[in-house]
């Protein structure tokens, strides 16, 4: 019986030399077995990829759209940003759009249609989030 | 293009990428968020111009132009190695809770879905906002990761299936900075049979299917909806209660039909009941009458989306003074003091669940509504073999010893 004890304490350790040095304490001769584990990690469908569009020129004589949401800093920025691209750029125009939401998908929403009608009327959009 | 804060820049670029359009300009600024201070905004948009004009006017580069087309196709087997080994790939690939997991052999795996009659490429839902399809495998896989036994699969389908029905605002909760967590109330005869805690210490760690259910969901947000911390996730302080947020009702001790039976479902039915919370407060009433307690809960404001926990002692001193649920709840409407928002009580802004060990405390979880969002009650579909899974794995349970 003390011999098979023996033989098992024998073992226990030369597995324990095996894996040679640990890095955290509570490494035993239980980290000779091998595990082959699944990926948790989820596949997606491919999303089409779509580019952004072209840049202006120049921002002169130009529309620019100005995005905004409900968190309170956007409105001011908004407000900044639009007087300095009219003191830099005089002949620009700026053109405000407040979601009613931060958390909503305009284009599906009620208000598509109008969001829609403002995208196509500006020549860029800068989008703030007010975060 | 975008601006936002230089702290949210990862977050805008994730979400861009997720729709599609990975070449979006994004700037950062320096404005403190929610600025209210008309100074730093000027500061900051003075800093931002330059960069602002140039995203607008510098052309585009090929890849802005026609970004290539992404193709993800996940290795099934994606690692070999002892159980350190595997605990420490995982952790650095930013798949766990921090805590260690259990390795998801394909053995454990399979032996994970002996719980649903679900196929195992059966696709469950596809959670937002990675899109990542919940498999009946992958739910598995992290179920396993959690230390889930079998029996709670059913239970976790029907909480993916919970978290994708867009009244929960799954997408805005998970990745909020207000660090809300999502908040599973589990009813009828599932409880028993996977052993739920309903009872003392309802909320804290040491049941294992309390604990494990609320894991799994936290690590099927990470892995499969692809919600990773300071990058989807912006919750500002975050919260321990995404770790597992899982009670059980009560029911065996309360006066009152059971919540999925407040939500249109037969008492014998196994349900879930899910919202996020982001606080969870407890109180004592000043009386311990029933109009004490029934004003002590008013008074914890459940407004915008609450669950007041009833403990079973105060349930039935309500009951026996004549208080059905409906009373209470019309009770609590009328006496709610306003919220900050000064707006009215409805009916639909909270549940009553009763749940708890003896004593006096009482408990309010708290979300936020005004999103199109709601309670989502959802009916748990128990597998053919459910009898002799139960027979298998009831007797796990901890069995104190006295000292």
């Amino acid at each position: 019986m003390h011999k098979i004890a023996a033989v098992l304490v024998m073992i226990v350790l030369s597995s324990s030399v095996a894996t040679g040095p640990s890095p955290t304490p509570f490494a035993s001769a239980a980290s000779d077995i091998q595990y082959e584990v699944l990926s948790p990690w989820a596949e997606s469908d491919s999303i089409p990829q779509r580019g952004i569009s072209p840049r202006l020129e120049n921002l002169a004589g130009k529309k620019i759209g100005l995005f905004i949401n409900t968190k309170r800093a956007a409105k001011p920025m908004a407000a900044a940003i639009a007087k300095r691209l009219k003191e830099k750029f005089p002949t620009s125009e700026t053109s405000l759009f407040a979601s009613p939401l931060s958390t909503v998908i305009l284009k599906d929403s009620k208000d598509g249609d109008k969001f829609a009608a403002w995208v196509k009327s500006v020549n860029a959009v800068v989008l703030l989030v007010g975060d | 293009m975008v601006l936002a804060n230089r702290g949210f820049v990862k977050d805008a670029q994730a979400a861009a990428s997720v729709k599609g359009m990975p070449g979006l300009r994004i700037l950062g600024e320096s404005v403190a968020c929610e600025s209210t201070v008309a100074a730093d905004i000027e500061a900051g948009v003075d800093a931002a111009m330059p960069e602002i004009i140039a995203a607008l006017t510098k052309p585009l580069t090929p890849s802005e132009k026609s970004p290539k087309q992404k193709v993800e196709k996940p290795a099934r087997i994606i690692f070999k190695g002892s159980n350190q080994e595997v605990n420490h790939f995982f952790y650095g690939k930013g798949w766990t809770d921090g805590l260690p997991i259990v390795p998801p052999t394909e053995k454990a795996v399979a032996a994970m879905m002996a719980g649903t009659d679900l196929p195992a490429d059966q696709v469950v839902a596809r959670m937002v906002p990675k899109l990542g399809k919940a498999t009946v495998e992958k739910i598995a896989v992290n179920a396993v990761m959690a230390g889930a036994l079998p029996t709670y699969m059913p239970v976790l389908i029907a909480a993916v299936q919970a978290l994708a029905d867009p009244k929960t605002r799954f997408d805005v909760f998970q990745t909020s900075t207000g660090s809300w967590a999502p908040f599973f109330a589990i009813n009828g005869p599932v409880r028993n049979d996977i052993n739920i805690n309903c009872g003392s210490g309802v909320f804290s760690p040491g049941n294992m299917a309390n604990a494990a259910i609320g894991r799994a969901v936290g690590l099927m947000v990470k892995n499969i909806a692809g919600v990773r911390k300071g990058i989807e996730d912006m919750g500002v302080l975050g919260n321990p209660e995404k770790y597992s947020l899982v009670l059980g009702e009560y029911e065996e001790e309360s006066p009152w039909e059971p919540l999925h039976v407040d939500f249109g479902l037969r008492k014998e039915d196994s349900a879930l009941t899910v919202f996020f919370p982001n606080s969870y407060s407890q109180t004592i009433p000043a009386q311990t009458s029933a109009q004490g307690i029934a004003e002590r809960l008013a008074s914890m404001s459940p407004y915008s989306l609450s669950c007041l926990v009833v403990i079973p002692d105060h349930a039935q001193i309500l009951s026996s003074e004549g208080w059905s649920k409906k009373r209470l709840r019309e009770f609590i409407l009328k006496n709610a003091p306003r919220g900050e928002m000064r707006r009215t009580l409805n009916d639909e802004d909270f549940i009553v669940v009763v749940a708890g060990g003896p004593g006096v405390w009482m408990a309010a979880l708290k979300s936020s509504g005004g999103f199109g969002n709601s309670f989502v009650t959802i009916k748990i579909e128990l597998p053919r073999n459910w009898d002799k899974l139960v027979a298998k794995y009831k007797a796990i349970v901890p069995n104190y010893e006295s000292y």
